[in-house]
């Protein structure tokens, strides 16, 4: 049976290839996802090892929960300076010295600032003592002393072509400075911190320019010959005040990389959902795959069986083919997923994160995900084609009917719409009622199940709508849809899955863009908003007190961000000057009043609230990293908050208290009347020309980016989720592939009475247009409905209304038949070849 | 495509043609041969054939297996190319045609009626023999439609899918097919080799009307004494060469002739 198995499997090449490379793609993808994020923890771990190797203890305040980098960039509360002497005189310390990091920015020769994308830029101490270092060595000069030297990272120097005994200009929290470039730094083999922009000077100056007088953040501590690090660190807790903790080198490596892991989950969350996706639809091209070989080869299965096959042994050989085509995309996955993972960093390296370089990390995890998916979904798919198989009757061998498709019975005919109907219904009740995430999932699931059910009836109707037309290619095409109704309709839907997600997307999508558009125009009273550009870590506040010393300018606000945990959940609490607040933005307060928002208070967006359930006049506990439990008591509710993307609102006095760093995130301000808005832009773009990484927009400006990242977001997935549309696609190759093989005598029958060639492969290709025609509607209509649904399900992220862009829409129908048309062309080609004399030829 | 016709007399009418190889024979073949394969491997189904099909008539040809008679049906129909050697479509030399005119040709001018696998499962018995009418974009010429429909007698059974038809009905089906254009030559490969004996008969006189009733040449490939009787003319094929003609046969002829052929 095995030998059996394998000659049929090798009979066919190109359906045995089309059939592994639809599962591929998914493993692929499962497989590059963890490769990539091994990869990288592998690589952040490695890097601080290596930073970290030279410090045998930390000395820290102590987080009230653990923050977020993302949120907080990874600072704490700063410590005393005679901390470190306390430190310096615990018994068995050979050094201790306090460091400092924060904001700055380095300005290269043409005053543009050096900003990778999404990497921060900040200025740190350099220790005297180099084996605190680590692996951050001074590769050319020396290391800076005194208030006008500075050393810059090798991958900085290097992009802005800066040499020792360079003047180098850096914007700093309070401003900007020149300085004078004395050394270069890298870190082991790595030019950069991934990517990150460093700035270094010594203690003093860097306490001063990073706004940390008297304070240091960390306290870095080396042990004395024979004194282990566990045993310092003791030693060392003992004499710290409460709030403070002593913590190993090398446990503070691992929370490094912890923390990298952390932020890598939601990019390997999104990535496994494509997967996902991808895998669904392998699942159904491989089963109607082998639902297809299965009746073709019925005669053939019979006939084992009249010689003597048990049933166990065609449903063995059946699953083992299916085996065999797992095994194959399980390993052929796995290398692509590891070239996968290549491409994607390089792709990051392009748009500048440094990822630094190491081997690729291909844990067993990785090997046993990539088989267990390849295996688990070819088994899954065939397993019921394989039951089928082995209930072939022996005597079937005999009979002289070729495959037929058996009609489908009143029970899967009622079934099938009344979960339809229960599908639809669901959607439009979710649309109605907002904000049910899981009943959306759950109503988009039912009604693709009843999609599924119903799909070879949809076939058959769509064939008899065509088939009565006067065409006869499209006659011909439409009844051979119509003749193998449930071939079609799987095909079909594989490639409805792809793109009923795509459109959900799209709808999502736009209407999240109109929505932007919406809450700028809405909420906004601002006639410029000063923003930092990329993905920058803000603007100093300097640049506020610069804004308001102006007589041009009426209300300047200030807005920071930091994040905090409220009920029991870390959320962004955004801080804003209550003074001239409602003259820039119009926060639509639904309950409570503005006026009341002062120290101790917050306002809350209604959704918030309703989650959080409390109301104007509650106590909220709102836990900073930095300082721990405070609590505010509620000044109002507010539900226009999309603009700033604020959920809670606090003062600015009591943001300081509680949050070290003191840049913007985003200033709003109010010229004075009468000033035209792009003269405005002009005259306020000169006055903070010393800060290059500030941009000043307009309203106009704020939509028009606002739009651009959604159709960018928009179109990262788009062409990530194309790939599961490609995978329906090599399924519409496949059944065309099987079904012109099963028709050869057909076709040859045809030629001879006289079709030609290109009659031939046009009743072909119209059969794959009908088909990706049928993929297409169903996937953009139920696309459609979930869309709707999902929009209104995101209500609380923003999503105000609802907007369907009907010519993406359209277009996507539009490819999809010209998908139609490309995927025929092999099968077509194949078709028209057929020996006429054979196919006519009685055996 | 549409439009393109392809040279050739005119249709032949039955008046102009005499009896028996008249002026113009309706297909010829001039020292064709066909060989399958080269070198050792060779293997030559027809060696040196020569043979002219009059108009109007019913031509049986009939040998043994491997005698060469499917090739030499398929090589005057022009789903097969001889290596050397000619064969005529009236005047139309089909060597010297395409791929494509030899379709066109099939589709314009030429009838088939095949053992088995006849007709296409989806379409109708009506669509069914429309159908190289369809493919040509040609409108059907209704009253010949009429006529030949009731000739076959599948006035009721037009709009039933083959699956609903005896075997019988379904190669009358595909003799409506083969005669819808009005081909200068049908051509029918063991017309009722799947058929049980009733049904064969049946169609045999159907074959044997439209010749004389409504003129058409009819070329039958058969290894069954009995059809060939209901032929006008029977061509013997042996080892690829026409060993004998005989006119106006009967069973008892034929089966004598096939037994010295067979025994000599």
């Amino acid at each position: 049976m095995v030998r059996f198995s394998l000659r049929a499997l090798l009979a066919n090449k190109v359906r045995l290839l089309l059939t592994v490379a639809s599962v591929t793609v998914g493993v692929a993808f499962v497989a590059g996802t963890f490769v990539l994020s091994d990869t990288m923890v592998k690589a952040f771990d490695e890097l601080y090892a290596g930073l970290t190797s030279g410090t045998d203890v930390v000395v820290r305040s102590e987080s009230a929960y653990d923050a977020d980098v993302t949120t907080t960039g990874g600072q704490v509360r700063p410590l005393d300076d005679d901390l470190v002497a306390r430190v310096r005189a615990v018994p068995g310390v050979e050094v201790a010295e306090g460091s400092v990091f924060g904001f700055a920015l380095i300005i290269d020769r043409k005053g543009e600032p050096i900003q990778p994308g999404g990497a921060p830029t900040f200025g740190t101490s350099i220790a005297e003592d180099r084996r605190l270092s680590g692996a951050g060595s001074i590769r050319e000069g020396r290391a800076p002393e005194g208030p006008h030297e500075v050393v810059v990272d090798a991958r900085t120097a290097a992009k802005a072509g800066f040499r020792v005994g360079d003047d180098v200009d850096v914007v700093l929290q309070d401003g900007r400075r020149t300085f004078r470039l004395v050394g270069i730094v890298g870190f082991g083999e790595t030019d950069s911190l991934l990517g990150a922009t460093m700035a270094g000077f010594d203690l003093g100056t860097a306490q001063r320019m990073l706004g940390k007088p008297g304070v240091v953040d960390e306290i870095d501590v080396r042990a004395l010959g024979g004194v282990s690090a566990e045993t310092l660190r003791d030693r060392i807790a003992e004499a710290l005040p409460d709030g403070v903790e002593a913590v190993t080198g090398d446990q503070a490596a691992d929370e490094g990389t912890a923390a990298v892991e952390d932020a890598l989950g939601v990019f390997t969350t999104v990535l496994l959902v494509f997967a996902g996706v991808s895998l669904l639809v392998g699942t159904f091209v491989i089963w109607n795959t082998f639902t297809v070989l299965v009746a073709q080869r019925r005669r053939e299965v019979a006939l084992l069986r009249a010689v003597g096959a048990t049933q166990r042994q065609v449903l063995g050989g059946v699953l083992f083919e299916a085996t065999v085509v797992g095994v194959v995309a399980g390993a052929a996955g796995l290398a692509a997923g590891v070239g996968l993972a290549a491409g994607i960093r390089s792709l990051l390296g392009l748009v500048g994160v440094d990822v630094p370089t190491t081997s690729a990390a291909v844990e067993p995890r990785t090997v046993l995900a990539a088989f267990a998916v390849g295996l688990g979904v070819t088994a899954a798919a065939a397993l019921l084609p394989a039951w089928a198989a082995a209930r072939v009757a022996p005597m079937e061998a005999l009979r002289e009917s070729g495959p037929a498709d058996r009609t489908a019975g009143r029970v899967r005919h009622v079934a099938g719409w009344t979960i339809l109907g229960v599908g639809a219904a669901m959607l439009a009740a979710v649309s109605v009622t907002a904000d049910r995430r899981w009943w959306t999932a759950l109503a988009a699931l039912t009604t693709f199940a009843g999609l599924v059910v119903v799909g070879p009836m949809l076939a058959r109707g769509m064939s008899r709508l065509v088939g009565s037309g006067r065409s006869t290619a499209w006659r011909i095409a439409a009844r051979n849809i119509a003749r193998n109704s449930r071939r079609a309709a799987a095909t079909a839907l594989a490639l409805a899955i792809g793109l009923a997600v795509v459109t959900a997307v799209a709808v999502a999508a736009s209407s999240l863009e109109d929505s932007v558009s919406e809450a700028v125009s809405g909420g906004n009273r601002a006639d410029l908003v000063l923003e930092p550009a990329g993905a920058g870590m803000g603007i100093s506040s300097s640049v506020a007190a610069l804004l308001r010393s102006r007589d041009d300018v009426r209300d300047v606000v200030e807005l920071r961000e930091w994040g905090a945990e409220v009920g029991g959940e870390e959320h962004l609490i955004t801080a804003l000057d209550t003074a001239g607040l409602d003259r820039v933005i119009d926060l639509g307060i639904e309950s409570g009043s503005l006026d009341d928002l002062r120290p101790g208070r917050m306002l809350v967006s209604t959704a918030a609230a309703d989650d959080l359930d409390v109301g104007t006049g509650d106590a909220v506990v709102v836990t900073f990293p930095e300082t721990g439990r405070r609590v505010m008591r509620v000044a109002g509710t507010f539900d226009q908050g999309s603009l700033i993307n604020a959920s809670y609102v606090i003062t600015m006095p009591d943001y300081d208290a509680n949050v070290t760093s003191r840049l913007d995130g985003a200033i709003l301000l109010r010229t004075v009347s009468g000033l035209d808005p792009d003269r405005a832009k002009e005259r306020i773009e000169a006055a903070v020309a010393d800060y290059p990484n500030v941009t000043v927009n307009t309203p106009a400006d704020l939509t028009r980016r606002a739009q651009d990242s959604v159709n960018q977001l928009l179109g990262i997935v788009t062409a990530l989720l194309l790939l599961a549309v490609v995978i329906a696609v090599l399924g519409v190759v496949n059944t065309l592939v099987l079904s012109v093989t099963e028709r050869s005598r057909e076709l040859g029958l045809l030629r001879a009475v006289g079709a030609t060639k290109r009659q031939v492969r046009a009743i072909v290709r119209r059969e794959s247009v009908l088909m990706s025609l049928l993929g297409a509607l169903c996937g953009v209509v139920l696309g459609t409905a979930v869309g709707v649904a999902l929009a209104r399900a995101l209500a609380e992220e923003g999503i105000t209304t609802v907007s369907v862009p009907v010519l993406t829409l359209a277009a996507y129908v539009v490819v999809a038949i010209v998908v139609g048309v490309l995927a025929a062309v092999g099968p077509a080609r194949r078709a028209s070849g057929v020996d006429v004399l054979r196919a006519v030829s009685s055996e | 495509m549409r439009g393109l016709r392809l040279p050739g007399p005119g249709r032949a009418a039955p008046a102009d043609v005499d009896t028996a190889g008249g002026a113009v024979p309706a297909a010829r073949a001039a020292h064709a041969s066909r060989v399958y394969g080269a070198g050792a491997t060779a293997v030559v189904a027809l060696d040196d054939v020569t043979i002219a099909l009059p108009a109007a008539q019913f031509t049986a040809v009939m040998g043994p297996s491997g005698s060469g008679k499917s090739t030499l049906m398929h090589c005057l129909a022009g789903l097969d190319i001889v290596t050397s050697g000619q064969v005529f479509l009236g005047n139309t030399d089909l060597a010297s045609l395409t791929d494509r005119q030899r379709t066109l040709l099939r589709r314009d001018r030429l009838g088939f009626v095949f053992q088995s696998f006849n007709l296409l499962p989806t379409l109708s018995a009506a669509e069914n023999i429309l159908l190289p009418c369809d493919l040509a974009g040609r409108r059907p010429d209704t009253e010949w439609f009429a006529t030949v429909v009731d000739k076959l007698a599948l006035a009721d059974r037009l709009s039933h899918r083959p699956a609903e038809l005896s075997g019988g009905q379904q190669q009358r089906v595909a003799v409506g097919r083969a005669l819808i254009s009005r081909p200068e030559v049908v051509f029918a490969d063991e017309p009722t080799g799947a058929l049980d004996s009733r049904s064969g008969r049946e169609l045999l006189g159907f074959l044997r009307s439209v010749v004389d009733e409504l003129g058409q040449t009819v070329v039958m490939v058969t290894h069954d004494p009995g059809a060939a009787a209901y032929a006008d003319r029977v061509v013997f094929l042996a080892d690829g060469s026409v060993v004998e003609e005989m006119e106006g046969p009967t069973r008892d002829l034929v089966l004598a002739t096939m037994g010295r052929l067979g025994s000599g």
